[in-house]
C-alpha cells in the first residue's frame, strides 16, 4: 500500500465550510481527523482570491449571514478571525428613474416606503414580525434530523410526533402562514401584503436566488423565509461581510478545526471511497496513494458523492436512481470586477452611503419575471436581475487605494444552456450584466478595469457543485427535509456503512449555513457511542 | 315576502342541487336561486362520487367514459390515440417511444395510487390538524394509517410528488413530447400556472380522481340537468341573489331585478365565496374579510362550442391540442404579462355523439381579439366554427393551488362550509374539495349542516 498506511478515525472528503465544520466538530470530540481539499486552498465556494493583482474577490458566494449562531460559538470563530461587517442597505433602481431603498435605519426605512404607498408602509412592520415568527418556528427544524415518515421506527415515530406538537404549537394563524410559505410563490405571497410594485419585485428577489424559478413560480416563496433565517449576533435578516471576504470565513473554520488537532490537506483530491464488504475503509487519492479511516465523510454534493466518489453497485438500485432524479438545474453566475472609481447611479447620483449597500436590480415583478423566462427556454437573461456590493467600500483592504470591487451576482444563467456555454457565450452574457448596470448607472462601464466572468459551468469546474448549484442541490419543496437528498435517507447515513454526507446537498442545505455540517457531526458522533 | 323556507341554496350548478337535494332528503323545505334563465346545458366535467349518486337516487345520470379517451395529433397527421385498455394505449404510444410504452403501465398505477388518496380525502370535510376533538384525531390518524398500508412507496410519493411540477414528474418517467404535452394539459387546468409551476402535478392527481388507471382525462355527466329534472326542489330562476345578514347572523336573500326578499334561518351558497360574502363584509371580522379578497380566482379559462359541417374525421371523443410542455408553457408565459396565449392550449369535448365543447387556456381576463382565429387556426376549421365565452374568474371559484386546498380552502381555518356569519353556509366549487369533482362539495356541506 502506498502512502505509509496512515489511519484516522475520520476523513473528511471536500474542504467547503460543511466539510470544515463537521471536522471541526469531531476533532473537538476527540477524534483523528483529516480534511481532504482538491483545490490549494480550503472553502469550496466561499473563497476569497486575488484575480487581478491588488484586487481581492470572494469568488462565489458574497455575503454571510445563514451562518448558524451556535456553530460560531461551538467553535469560537471570532477568535479565529472571523469578522462581520454590516451591509447597511439595499437600493432598488427604477426603470423611471425613481428609486426604492431600505435602510439600517428602520424609521427612515418606513419613511421611504411612505413616499410609495402609505398603505405598504403599514403593512410592512406586520410582514416583518410575520417573517420573523415564521423563521423563528422553522428554525428548530433546521436543527433537527428529518425523521423518515415511512419508517416504523420508535424513533422515527417520536420524531414525527414531536413536528406535529411542534407545528400545533404555533396555532392556527401562523401554521396556516407557514403553509402558505411553503407552497406559495413569492410574488402571490408578498400581493396578500403590499401594492409596490418594486417592493414586492426586490423581495422577491431573494425568493429565487439560487432557484430555476421565477418570482411567480410556486415554491419561492419558501427560499424567501429560507434567506429571512439569516440572523446575524441574534438579528433577522441582517446581512453582512466577512472581513477579508467570504473566504476568511472559511479561514476561521479551518483555523478552528486545525486548533481542535483537525490535519487539513490541499491538493488532495480523493478519487474514490474505499469499500470492503459494504462499509467505507478509506479513500484513494487522485495520485493513487490511499489513505485508511474507520469513517468516511462526504461533503460534496449528493451526485458526486454517491455517482463518483463511489461505485453504483455498492448502492441499492432504487437509491441511485433517487439520486440521479435529484436536481441541481444551476441558474446563478457572477461577474467580478475591478473598478478604477465608484459607478453612480442615476436614481440616486453621487458616491455616498448607498454604496456600502447593496443595489438590486429588481425594478418590477414583470423584469424579474422575464429575466427567468428567458432561462426557462435555455438563453441566459438579456437583463438579468442583479444583486451588486462594493466590498471595498465596507472593507479596504479587498482593493489597492482609491480602487473598488464590485460583485455582481446574476440571475439567470442556466447551466444548460442552449449551444452549450463557450467562452464567446460567456463574454456575451458578461456585456448583458455590464449593458445593465451602465442603463442605470451611466458610466459605468468606462470605469471597468478587468472583469471576470463565471457562469454556472465554471461554478461546476472549479468548486465542482454539480450544474453550478449554489445550494448543492435545489431547495425544491420535494427535495427538502426527509426528501434531501433521497427518501430513506436523509440522516447523514448512507446506504454503505462508515460512509457518511455532511454537504449542503442533506438536510437542511444552501447557503453559508454549515447546519449540515454541524448535523452530519452529531450523528457521526452518536452513532459511534 | 313571500312564503317562508327552511333554507335557501344560491346556485342551481352541481353542487348547488346537490347540496339542496340532500337538505331536502332531511326534511327541509328547501329552494334555489339561480342567476341564470336558461338551464346550463353544458356538460358536468369530473368524478361524481357514487356515494351521491347512490344516496340522490340519479337514475337520469348518464356517465360518459370515451374511449378511446383522447386523441393527440402528431405531426405528420396520425395520430396517438389512448384508450381505457391499458394494453391498447401501450401499443399505441410504442409506435411513438417503445420507452415510454414501457413506462406507462406502471406510472398508471402508482398515479392511480395517490389519486385515490385523494378521493378518500374528498368525501369527507378536510382534516381539521388544529383539533383537540379525539374523534377527529381518530380520522385523522385512520387516514394515516391507511396511507401507510399502500407501502413505503406511495408514502414517498404522496410527498414527492404533490408539490412537484407536472412538468418535472414527466420528465422523470417519459420522453414523448407529445404524451407529455397532453398529459402535462390535466396538470394546469384551471390554473394560471404553466406546467413547470410547483404544485401542478397535485392538480393532475385531482383530476385523475375517479378514473381508472391509465385514464387521465375526467369522467363527464348530464349531473346538473338530471338534478334539475328531479323536480323535488324549487328552482327559482332569472334573478341573482344577495345575503341579507343582521347582527352576525343570515336572514336569508334579496333577488336583485325583483328586490324580493325571501327569508329563512339557513343561507347555502354554491357561488364563489369572494361574491358570496363581499357584500356582507361589514358583518366580517377585518382579518377574515382579508383572507377572502386573498383568494386567488384569476381567471384563464374560455369554455364554448365548436360547430362543423359533418362529423369529424378521423373521429375523436376528446381532442387535445398541446403538442408539448414547452407549448403549454409559452402559452402561460403570455398570461403571465396579461395577454391571452398566442398559442393557445385547446381541448375539444364531444358529448352526446355530437356537441362539441371547447376549453381554451389561457384566456385571462380582458380583451380577446383574435381569439377564436387562433382557436380556429388549431383546430384547422373556420373562425366563424368557433364561439367563445371567455371566464371572468376562476371557474373553480378559488384556483386549486396547494395553499388553497383541504384546510386551506376557501380561506385557511374555514375549511367546514362554515361562515362567521351563522347560519350561512358555503357549498360551491370554492370549498374543499373544490371544481372538478362536482357534487362532493355540495354533499359534504350538506353533511355539515344536518
Amino acid at each position: 500500500m502506498k502512502g505509509g498506511g496512515e489511519r484516522y478515525d475520520a476523513i473528511v472528503i471536500g474542504g467547503g465550510h460543511n466539510g470544515l465544520i463537521t471536522a471541526a466538530y469531531l476533532a473537538r470530540a476527540g477524534k483523528s481527523v483529516l480534511v481532504l481539499e482538491r483545490r490549494p486552498r480550503v472553502g469550496g465556494a466561499a473563497v476569497t482570491e486575488e484575480i487581478f493583482p491588488g484586487f481581492k474577490f470572494t469568488m462565489f458566494s458574497y455575503v454571510v449571514s445563514l451562518l448558524r449562531p451556535e456553530i460560531i460559538r461551538d467553535l469560537d470563530l471570532p477568535r479565529h478571525g472571523l469578522h462581520i461587517l454590516p451591509l447597511e442597505s439595499t437600493v432598488t433602481p427604477m426603470e423611471n428613474g425613481d428609486y426604492l431603498a431600505a435602510w439600517g435605519d428602520h424609521d427612515e426605512t418606513r419613511r421611504e416606503l411612505y413616499r410609495h404607498s402609505p398603505r405598504d408602509a403599514e403593512a410592512y412592520d406586520e410582514y416583518g414580525r410575520l417573517m420573523h415568527f415564521m423563521a423563528q418556528a422553522v428554525k428548530p427544524i433546521l436543527s433537527m434530523v428529518p425523521p423518515d415518515p415511512t419508517s416504523f421506527s420508535p424513533g422515527d415515530l417520536a420524531g414525527l410526533l414531536k413536528l406535529g406538537k411542534h407545528f400545533r404549537g404555533l396555532g392556527g394563524e401562523r401554521l396556516h402562514a407557514l403553509v402558505k410559505l411553503m407552497t406559495m410563490s413569492s410574488a402571490d405571497f408578498l400581493d396578500e401584503w403590499f401594492e409596490t410594485d418594486v417592493l414586492k419585485a426586490t423581495k422577491s428577489a431573494s425568493g429565487i436566488i439560487g432557484t430555476f424559478l421565477g418570482p411567480r413560480s410556486p415554491g419561492t416563496a419558501y427560499v424567501l423565509l429560507h434567506h429571512y433565517m439569516g440572523e446575524l449576533d441574534g438579528v433577522f435578516r441582517a446581512w453582512g461581510f466577512a472581513k477579508g471576504g467570504t473566504g476568511a470565513v472559511s479561514e476561521s473554520i479551518a483555523s478552528a478545526a486545525r486548533a481542535f488537532g483537525a490535519e487539513i490537506r490541499c491538493d488532495a483530491g480523493v478519487a474514490k471511497v474505499l469499500v470492503r464488504n459494504g462499509r467505507a475503509s478509506g479513500v484513494v487519492l487522485e495520485n493513487g496513494d490511499e489513505l485508511e479511516a474507520s469513517i468516511v465523510v462526504s461533503s460534496l454534493d449528493p451526485r458526486r458523492t454517491f455517482l463518483q466518489l463511489l461505485d453504483s453497485k455498492e448502492l441499492p438500485d432504487e437509491f441511485v436512481s433517487d439520486i440521479r432524479r435529484f436536481k441541481f438545474r444551476g441558474s446563478s453566475g457572477k461577474v467580478n470586477i475591478a473598478l478604477d472609481s465608484l459607478p453612480s447611479f442615476t436614481c440616486m447620483p453621487g458616491i455616498g452611503r448607498q454604496h456600502r449597500g447593496a443595489f438590486s436590480i429588481s425594478p418590477s415583478l414583470d423584469y424579474v419575471e422575464r429575466a427567468y423566462d428567458d432561462a426557462k427556454y435555455g438563453e441566459f437573461s438579456r437583463r438579468p436581475y442583479m444583486d451588486i456590493v462594493f466590498p471595498s467600500m465596507i472593507d479596504p483592504g479587498m482593493a489597492p487605494p482609491g480602487k473598488h470591487v464590485m460583485s455582481i451576482f446574476v440571475q439567470y444563467a442556466p447551466y444548460k444552456l442552449n449551444g452549450g456555454w463557450t467562452d464567446a457565450k460567456r463574454e456575451a452574457f458578461g456585456d448583458a450584466v455590464v449593458n445593465t448596470v451602465e442603463s442605470f448607472a451611466p458610466g459605468f462601464k468606462a470605469k471597468i478595469l478587468h472583469r471576470q466572468v463565471i457562469t454556472p459551468l465554471d461554478i461546476e469546474r472549479i468548486t465542482g457543485l454539480s450544474e453550478g448549484n449554489i445550494f448543492a442541490g435545489e431547495l425544491a419543496l420535494h427535495q427538502l427535509f426527509f426528501l434531501r437528498p433521497a427518501p430513506g435517507w436523509a440522516k447523514f447515513a448512507t446506504p454503505v456503512r462508515n460512509f457518511y454526507q455532511c454537504g449542503s446537498g442533506t438536510h437542511p442545505g444552501g447557503g453559508i449555513m454549515g447546519a449540515s455540517g454541524r448535523l452530519a457531526a452529531l450523528r457521526i458522533l452518536k452513532d459511534g457511542r | 315576502m313571500t312564503a317562508s323556507f327552511d333554507a335557501i341554496v344560491i346556485g342551481a350548478g352541481a353542487n348547488g342541487l346537490v347540496a339542496a337535494h340532500y337538505l331536502a332528503r332531511a326534511g327541509k323545505r328547501v329552494v334555489v336561486v339561480e342567476q341564470h334563465q336558461v338551464v346550463d346545458h353544458s356538460a358536468d366535467i369530473g368524478w361524481v362520487p357514487p356515494r351521491v349518486i347512490r344516496d340522490l337516487g340519479l337514475s337520469q345520470l348518464r356517465l360518459e367514459q370515451p374511449d378511446p379517451w383522447l386523441t393527440v395529433p402528431l405531426d405528420g397527421g396520425s395520430t396517438l390515440e389512448l384508450s381505457r385498455d391499458m394494453g391498447r394505449s401501450v401499443e399505441a404510444i410504442r409506435r411513438i417511444s417503445p420507452a415510454d410504452a414501457a413506462k406507462w403501465p406502471e406510472f398508471s398505477r402508482r398515479m392511480r395510487t395517490l389519486a385515490g388518496v385523494l378521493e378518500k380525502l374528498y368525501l369527507a370535510p378536510p382534516p381539521d390538524i388544529e383539533t383537540r376533538d379525539p374523534r377527529e384525531l381518530a380520522r385523522i390518524g385512520g387516514l394515516g394509517l391507511y396511507v401507510r398500508r399502500l407501502g413505503k412507496q406511495a408514502v414517498i410519493d404522496l410527498a414527492r410528488i404533490l408539490p412537484m411540477a407536472i412538468a418535472e414528474l414527466l420528465d422523470d418517467w417519459f420522453e414523448s413530447d407529445a404524451l407529455k404535452g397532453a398529459l402535462g394539459a390535466l396538470g394546469i387546468w384551471h390554473l394560471k400556472q404553466g406546467p413547470r409551476s410547483g404544485g401542478t402535478a397535485f392538480n393532475f392527481l385531482h383530476h385523475h380522481a375517479g378514473s381508472p388507471a391509465g385514464v387521465f382525462r375526467p369522467v363527464r355527466s348530464n349531473l346538473t340537468q338530471a338534478l334539475e329534472g328531479m323536480k323535488r326542489v324549487e328552482v327559482r330562476r332569472g334573478n341573482r341573489a344577495t345575503v341579507l345578514a343582521k347582527n352576525g347572523r343570515a336572514t336569508g336573500v334579496v333577488l336583485e331585478k325583483s328586490g324580493e326578499t325571501i327569508l329563512a334561518p339557513l343561507v347555502v351558497s354554491s357561488a364563489p365565496p369572494r361574491a358570496t360574502l363581499d357584500p356582507i363584509a361589514i358583518e366580517l371580522d377585518p382579518e377574515f374579510a382579508r383572507a377572502v379578497r386573498n383568494i386567488k380566482e384569476r381567471a384563464v379559462v374560455a369554455r364554448g362550442t365548436l360547430t362543423l359541417d359533418r362529423a369529424p374525421s378521423p373521429s375523436y371523443a376528446n381532442l387535445c391540442i398541446a403538442p408539448s410542455l414547452d407549448y403549454l408553457e409559452r402559452a402561460y408565459d403570455d398570461a403571465k404579462y396579461g395577454r391571452d396565449s398566442a398559442a393557445p392550449y385547446v381541448e375539444v369535448q364531444r358529448f352526446n355523439g355530437n356537441r362539441l365543447e371547447l376549453h381554451v387556456q389561457f384566456v385571462p381576463p380582458g380583451r380577446h381579439e383574435g381569439l377564436a382565429e387562433r382557436v380556429a387556426q388549431a383546430l384547422n376549421v373556420r373562425s366563424d366554427q368557433v364561439q367563445l365565452q371567455a371566464a371572468e374568474a376562476s371557474l373553480y371559484h378559488g384556483e386549486l393551488t396547494l395553499d388553497q386546498i383541504l384546510f386551506m380552502r376557501p380561506v385557511p381555518g374555514w375549511s367546514r362550509y362554515r361562515t362567521p356569519i351563522q347560519g350561512l353556509y358555503l357549498c360551491g366549487s370554492g370549498t374543499h374539495p373544490g371544481g372538478g369533482i362536482p357534487g362532493a362539495a355540495g354533499r359534504n356541506a350538506a353533511a355539515a349542516i344536518a
